[in-house]
């Protein structure tokens, strides 16, 4: 209990219980809104009634009910686990880099899980179990990657070059997928619509194979919070407070590939979120890793969710992939971070 | 008094000056070293040799030397004329123009911002360049010719660029990280427009999103030609001025050299063949890497090798195109992936080597 309690602490409680609260009720009203919004014929109007209806048992309204239960609240809820996964990644990934930029989807970790993923469909790989697991791999796979040739050759400590190494890795692997799908038209036909990053026609099936790893995940984030802000201070800091830094960075990158592995089986490669997100929190919460991430829990899902909103409205009655809008959101974020003074230029 | 340059007998011995004979103040003379000289003209034989394989090579039919000759000079059987001329020719002259292209545009952009890894495909010209290219393909109301609007989009990626990091030539990787940010942005909105039109649109546009040099457009190719000898001459032209650049600005200004007017004309013609080269082939932008990397290990330490990195981009473009043919035949892999996977690496032991990070 101690411990709870220990992980639940802030600095200023009641500050951050309020930026809490009315960022939870945003949600939920964009929540909302994402189940009266769409790009078919059912308008909000016919939505809400068709809401208001579920509740009893009788309905008037079967095609908005169709829509709106086998639809709609499908892509909700993938947008809120998505969302919430990838915040939560990238604010991990940041602290533990201790670089304002480290994004998994920039560093390879998307990319090293949709190779996997590709992969395991040429191999002939099916079940959706499968493919979590073989996208956490993947993702585990290209985060070791970056993060070992950073350490090896030292530019661990310089966060553009590894932006830049994370990149160059990204299209390393993008291209290799782009050569499998070229040689084999079946994977191509599976996986087209997949890989662009879209919540559109998933299921909520999707998502069932995914919570035990995120539950484990959840779990060793909410042990690792402490240990995190302890390595904030430095790691002779975090050694003297009786923290093991190598254990705990280990850690959290096997938590990273756990979410984004299990967040891109879910919705595809999804860039920027993980670097949008943890940005805002910080910038409403400050420095705090524990504040940070309480924060990134449900402004990771805002972001994700209105972005898919979005997705749905600009081009009625097709969509916009939603990976396209994360970049238009996200590629100022990630300049206005690089202007900014405080990175260590080289 | 005369100076060395006046009197080049005077100075080492590996060097040669050729100058038009204009006088004392002739306004193109050249420094040749002998070495770049060597190198040159290997390239130059490689590049024939490459381009005669690849000529002789293919899945159409099967041609001997003699036969493959006969129809490039016009008098061999129709259907060996076709293959060669009408078919293979084009997409060999496309593939040395663009490769000579982007490896220029790769060697002068990485002069003037003094590192490396600072190609065109990086700092987002090559998106910006698809992104446009591909609006008016698909036809988004502008109807602009495709090398006009991919001219277009490699400026206004450039302008973004370097006007978001500050002034041009910025020491070190922040303007890099931007270029990222912005050519994630126009590939989001190629993306976007492809998912808005129908199949057959987005079919015509697909050469423009991988890189390709299967069946490029004439005119494309023609006005790519048209601008790539009076680039390179620019090149040439430049070339003194920039290796005093990549010691200081301190040093390039105290020997006369109006070093942000030098920087600002090898950028334009920087982005002037990014663009026309994305508008035959599509962002093959790796070249831009690969091609320079190829020539400085072949050249003289200490020069800019213009000259060797256009032609070493030719031959890298002309053998990755070759390898895409034959490598999976009869698939074949579009020239961007296979250059793609030849150049990641290398960008990676750039960036990771500490010997190899310096300025070019």
């Amino acid at each position: 209990m101690r411990v709870l309690t220990h992980c639940l602490s802030f600095g200023k409680p009641r500050s951050l219980i309020g930026l809490w609260l009315g960022l939870s009720g945003l949600l939920i009203a964009i929540a909302l809104l994402s189940l009266l919004y769409g790009a078919g014929d059912v308008g909000p109007a016919r939505a809400w009634q068709a809401l208001q209806d579920l509740g009893a048992a009788a309905s008037y309204d079967s095609e908005a009910r169709f829509v709106i239960a086998e639809l709609r609240a499908p892509r909700l809820w993938i947008g809120l686990v998505v969302g919430a996964a990838l915040g939560i990644a990238g604010a991990l990934l940041q602290a533990v880099t201790r670089n304002p930029l480290a994004e998994p989807g920039l560093l390879g970790v998307s990319a090293g899980a949709a190779f996997a993923v590709t992969l395991a469909i040429l191999w002939g790989a099916d079940t959706a179990t499968l493919r979590v697991s073989v996208a956490q791999l993947g993702a585990l796979g290209g985060c070791l990657c970056v993060l070992a040739a950073a350490r090896l050759q030292g530019i661990g400590n310089d966060p553009v070059r590894l932006i830049l190494a994370g990149a160059i890795l990204s299209g390393l692997l993008h291209s290799l997928s782009s050569l499998i799908l070229l040689y084999d038209q079946y994977t191509a036909d599976e996986i087209r619509f997949w890989v662009v990053g879209s919540l559109a026609g998933r299921q909520l099936d999707d998502l069932a194979p995914l919570f035990p790893s995120l539950g484990v995940a959840a779990l060793l984030t909410i042990l690792l919070a402490r240990p995190l802000a302890a390595l904030a201070l430095g790691e002779h800091v975090a050694i003297g407070l009786g923290h093991h830094p190598r254990v705990v960075r280990l850690l959290v990158i096997v938590v990273v590939a756990l979410l984004v592995g299990g967040a891109t089986a879910a919705a595809g490669p999804i860039a920027f979120v993980g670097l949008v997100v943890p940005f805002a929190a910080r910038a409403l919460a400050g420095p705090d890793i524990r504040r940070t991430l309480w924060l990134c829990l449900p402004l990771g899902p805002i972001v994700v969710v209105s972005a898919d909103i979005v997705s749905r409205l600009v081009v009625p009655p097709s969509e916009l992939p939603l990976g396209v809008l994360t970049a238009l959101i996200g590629a100022p974020v990630l300049i206005g971070v690089v202007r900014g003074r405080r990175l260590p230029t080289f | 008094m005369t100076s060395p340059v006046d009197t080049p007998n005077a100075v080492r011995q590996d060097k040669y000056y050729l100058a038009l004979p204009l006088g004392q103040r002739a306004p193109l003379r050249v420094i040749v070293d002998k070495r770049n000289l060597l190198a040159n003209l290997l390239l130059s034989g490689l590049l024939i040799l490459l381009a005669g394989v690849a000529l002789n090579t293919g899945s159409a039919a099967s041609l001997s030397l003699p036969a493959t000759l006969r129809a490039l000079l016009g008098d061999g059987s129709p259907l060996d004329t076709f293959v060669i001329q009408e078919l293979r020719l084009p997409r060999i002259v496309a593939g040395v123009v663009t490769g000579g292209a982007f490896a220029l545009a790769g060697c002068l952009m990485q002069t003037v911002a003094r590192n490396r890894l600072a190609t065109p495909g990086i700092v987002g010209l090559d998106n910006g360049a698809t992104a446009f290219a591909v609006a008016s393909v698909v036809g988004t109301g502008i109807s602009l010719a495709p090398p006009a609007m991919a001219l277009t989009g490699a400026a206004v990626a450039a302008a973004l660029t370097f006007g978001l990091t500050g002034r041009i030539g910025v020491r070190g990787y922040r303007f890099l990280v931007a270029g990222i940010g912005v050519g994630a942005v126009f590939g989001a909105i190629t993306q976007l427009m492809l998912t808005r039109v129908s199949i057959d649109a987005a079919n015509a546009a697909y050469p423009w999103t991988v890189g390709s040099l299967n069946a490029r457009p004439d005119h494309a190719v023609l006005s790519l030609s048209l601008a790539l000898l009076p680039a390179l001459l620019a090149g040439i032209w430049l070339t003194r001025s920039l290796t005093v650049l990549r010691l200081s600005d301190a040093v390039a200004i105290s020997l006369g050299i109006a070093a942000g007017r030098c920087r600002m004309a090898a950028l334009s013609v920087a982005v002037i063949l990014t663009g026309l080269a994305v508008a035959v082939a599509g962002p093959v932008g790796m070249v831009a890497l690969i091609g320079p990397e190829f020539a400085r290990q072949l050249s003289a330490k200490n020069t800019v090798p213009v000259v060797g990195a256009t032609l070493a981009g030719a031959v890298v473009m002309v053998a990755a195109d070759l390898l895409g043919r034959v490598l999976l035949a009869p698939i074949e892999i579009p020239v961007g992936i296979v250059t793609a996977l030849i150049g990641s690496p290398l960008l990676l032991w750039i960036l990771l080597n500490p010997n190899a990070r310096t300025a070019p």
